[in-house]
């Protein structure tokens, strides 16, 4: 992905008060655009004088032209299979990895018996399991949000543990003298000190749990971009696989701005501070 | 259209569904994605055969014969498609708890693709060329058979496995000479070739000597045993609707798109036409539609065997069929 | 009957086991602190002087000897004592207010309206009237420090350990705030233990200025400050806070050279 991991939107604002072109091209999120529309524009370019066949790689305008004649609705259809899928995945990751992470920290017992065991789940390929655990819980979301939660719910764990345990000792010293209660530590130090490592993580998260739905999708469904990818191949409608690609690159730039953007609402303490 | 009218117009037409076939829940297994060679299901359930049986039927795709195979044993979906060769595979290494209720293609759709005039025109012009094949492909468990028919082993040819959506690709430029695929795509991978500037020939393998019954309609044990009943009754709706394919073929191909609208009718038709004689045939009219001739199943069982390296005697060909669904099927 | 001192150390040893073995931070200290005595206490780094701290908070068990506070034995986590850390280490997701205001918060849930009218009077006393609504990042080290001072007092403690609070602060700002603690403990006087490395600060604000050895610390010596309070800017240049710093520095870098 081209788009900066840095937020566009406050720089790209003071730039339109002042319509400069180079101050416009400096903004990271024109900037972005740019490098997107100078690709695709190549593209077509190349696809047309060297006269690469539709099957191989379809020009951008045969794709795009796939957009209409599947119809919004179906998209819609596809889309929200996907979303729904992912979304309910990265929700349910985080409420699994929050309080694991919690408990990691607190307890130095699990941090032993059980940071082994994480490492062994997350190193065991996905992909592989994901056909077992589709016989496992049979037809539905059910497997393909587990396959989803699966995948995005590492990252979380780590550096949600990492950002609890790197509040400032003093801190926990001043808890400690004014004998409060542990949840409070938690509560009051620990999990707002967290917030930018949490945050770090979400937005890996975000977009590994399209990915996830993806996988999912590639294993059993009958709904979603990824299905709706792999049966435009099947079909040799290359143009219509594209077409979904793209939506699925949209959808996953979409989630990760969706985090950018709540932690600028929720959090703006915890943005870096710009110079 | 935003997401809550979204949710609310699909909420309302399940319920629109639910309601009009209010009939006994059977999840039906596709062994691969939809398409016009899978028309009968879609038949069964858009021109009301299965509501007529009283049935109450959901579609769900799968990801290959064994993918199907494993779904029905664990009970996840009731009855649907899979190869036969890989239901006996199956049940003689690890007594998996599904049975073959009614033949559906009683000859193998494997077959090389190549491009015409090239000198690839017979099974035997394989030697010494490139050739690809999808990896979870059923084929390649015939493909030792069917070579070695044709005097020739597998290192005779340079074999590839490369997912089933470049094999197309791969042809139509020249990387290699030939590539694995079913007689049901003969139609696609025709278009593609037109479209490409290349003659596409098919080279079936049932040709070749290679005769075997293939798709079939396999059930779940457990689904068996709990509603012997509803099996028999989804039988003879599915045969009615497999019928209905040869008779109606443009209906059965509209049947399809109605209910996969990411279809086009021309393809469906397409694939539909090529995949009829698989089940048309003069084996048909011998034997009739759906029956696991005794003498057929045996020969199957025993390329199976022969393919997978098992005891040919290890296990009775008859234990992986059950003729007792397919009315007037022991006749 | 004589009263307890407010702190008293009796032979107090501490040994840690670390991973390259056993360490003895602390051998055999033994001092006291009265009440609304200022004591600084200066050392080499190393010397344990924070582990001092600590065991009079109920932070940390000595390996051997004891700690008192007001006559009772020391043996867990105290709430009467208000600390002050070397570096501010404020929530920076709260506003000043919130975060003077986080101790009360922090043990009891929630904080009323008298503790922010005390936050408020409190922040008045340390000079940052005005400053309630901010966020700490928006303020200077110093001014950050201050807040931590204020969230020290909040629970009005008899006694308050600061652990070298101005040691990240610039040398001007530093001395500001030498003379803004004269005058808050003028008004309000507290048992302080105050850990430097700076002479003239100790012999600026002290009492009394314990002077500890390199590792094990032991206790080397103990100097009074002989200049009454009040004292201000024009102390620092009193012969007598001169001469002792001179004689603090001297007995440092012959220990440093010994």
């Amino acid at each position: 992905m081209t788009l900066s991991i840095e937020d566009a939107a406050p720089r790209g604002q003071a730039a339109a008060r002042r319509p400069d072109l180079r101050r416009m091209l400096a903004a990271p999120g024109a900037a972005a655009l740019l490098a997107i529309l100078g690709t695709v524009a190549l593209w077509e370019l190349a696809a047309r004088v060297l006269g690469i066949p539709g099957y191989l790689l379809p020009a951008p305008s045969a794709i795009f032209a796939t957009f209409p004649s599947i119809g919004a609705a179906r998209w819609g259809s596809h889309v929200w299979a996907t979303l729904r899928v992912a979304l309910t995945g990265f929700g349910l990751a985080i409420a699994i990895a929050v309080p694991l992470a919690v408990a990691l920290v607190r307890s130095p017992v699990l941090n032993r018996t059980l940071y082994p065991l994480l490492v062994i789940v997350q190193s065991t390929p996905v992909v592989a399991i994901a056909p077992i655990i589709i016989v496992v819980l049979g037809a539905g979301d059910a497997p393909r949000i587990v396959i989803t939660t699966l995948i995005c719910f590492f990252p979380l764990v780590v550096s949600t543990a990492t950002g609890l345990a790197a509040t400032p000792p003093e801190l926990i010293e001043l808890s400690k003298s004014l004998r409060a209660p542990p949840i409070r530590e938690i509560t009051q130090i620990r999990l707002p000190f967290a917030v930018p490592y949490i945050f770090s993580a979400l937005k890996i998260s975000v977009t590994l749990s399209v990915i996830g739905a993806v996988v999912a999708e590639f294993c059993a469904s009958d709904a979603g971009v990824g299905y709706f990818i792999q049966f435009s191949t099947s079909m040799f409608k290359l143009p219509q696989a594209w077409a979904g690609l793209f939506v699925l690159a949209a959808m996953s730039l979409a989630l990760f701005q969706a985090v950018v953007l709540a932690q600028r609402l929720l959090f703006p303490w915890s943005l870096p501070r710009k110079p | 259209m935003t997401c809550k009218t979204f949710l609310l117009a699909a909420l309302g037409g399940t319920l629109a569904a639910s309601a009009a076939l209010a009939g006994e829940p059977v999840t039906f297994q596709l062994d691969w994605l939809p398409g016009g060679d899978k028309a009968p299901i879609y038949v069964c359930i858009d021109q009301g055969f299965c509501a007529a049986a009283g049935l109450d039927v959901t579609i769900a795709s799968g990801r290959g014969s064994s993918d199907a195979i494993s779904r029905l044993a664990a009970g996840s979906s009731d009855i649907g498609m899979a190869d036969l060769g890989a239901v006996m595979a199956a049940k003689a290494q690890e007594d998996v708890a599904v049975t073959g209720v009614m033949s559906v293609f009683n000859k193998g759709p494997h077959a090389f693709y190549t491009v015409k005039d090239t000198g690839f025109d017979s099974v035997a012009d394989a030697k010494g060329r490139r050739i690809a094949t999808s990896p979870f492909t059923s084929s390649n468990v015939y493909l030792p058979l069917v070579l070695e028919d044709a005097g020739l082993s597998e290192s005779d040819l340079e074999l590839t496995k490369a997912d089933a959506g470049a094999l197309g690709p791969m042809l139509m430029t020249g990387q290699v000479d030939g590539i694995v695929a079913w007689m049901t795509d003969l139609s696609r991978y025709q278009g593609q070739g037109r479209a490409a500037g290349r003659e596409i020939v098919a080279l079936p393998w049932s040709a070749a000597g290679l005769d075997l019954y293939s798709a079939s309609l396999i059930a779940g044990d457990g689904f068996l045993a709990g509603h012997p009943d509803r099996a028999e009754r989804f039988v003879a709706a599915f045969r009615k609707s497999v019928d209905f394919c040869r008779t109606n073929p443009e209906e059965a191909a509209q049947s399809v798109v109605n209910m996969v609208p990411e279809l086009e009718l021309d393809d469906v038709l397409a694939s539909l036409n090529d995949a009829l004689p698989l089940i048309f045939n003069e084996v048909t009219a011998e034997d009739g539609l759906g029956v696991f001739e005794p003498g057929r199943l045996a020969e199957t069982w025993g390329r199976v065997a022969k393919a997978q390296g098992l005891e040919e005697a290890a296990a009775d060909p008859e234990s992986f069929v059950s003729r007792a669904y397919l009315a007037g099927g022991e006749g | 009957m004589q009263p307890p001192p407010a702190i008293r150390f009796d032979r107090l040893g501490q040994v840690f086991e670390t991973r390259s073995g056993r360490v003895e931070a602390l051998r055999n200290v033994s001092f006291e602190v009265a009440r609304h005595e200022f004591l600084a206490v200066l050392g080499p780094s190393g010397c344990g002087k924070s582990t001092l701290l600590r065991m009079i908070a109920g932070l940390l068990q000595p390996s051997s000897g004891a700690v008192e506070v007001f006559g009772r034995r020391v043996t867990g986590p105290r709430e009467d004592i208000g600390i002050v850390f070397q570096k501010p280490t404020l929530l920076p997701w709260a506003t000043v207010e919130e975060n003077v205001t986080f101790p009360l918060r922090h043990k009891r849930g929630r904080a009323g309206r008298p503790d922010r009218e005390r936050a408020q009077a409190l922040l008045r006393m340390v000079g940052l009237e005005g400053f309630g609504k901010r966020l700490p990042d928006e303020l200077s080290g110093g001014m950050q420090q201050r807040v931590g001072i204020a969230r020290a007092l909040l629970m009005d403690p008899d006694i308050l350990l600061m652990d070298e609070p101005f040691s990240a602060l610039d040398a001007l700002t530093r001395e500001e705030m030498g003379f803004d603690l004269l005058r808050i403990f003028g008004e309000r006087p507290k048992t302080v233990v105050f850990i430097t490395h700076s002479v003239s600060e100790a012999a600026l604000l002290a009492d009394r200025v314990l002077v500890m050895t390199g590792r094990p610390g032991r206790v080397m010596t103990e100097l009074p400050v002989p200049v009454a309070r009040p004292r201000g800017r024009e102390t620092i240049e009193d012969p007598a806070v001169t001469g002792l710093a001179a004689q603090l520095r001297n007995l440092l870098l012959q220990r440093e050279a010994a």
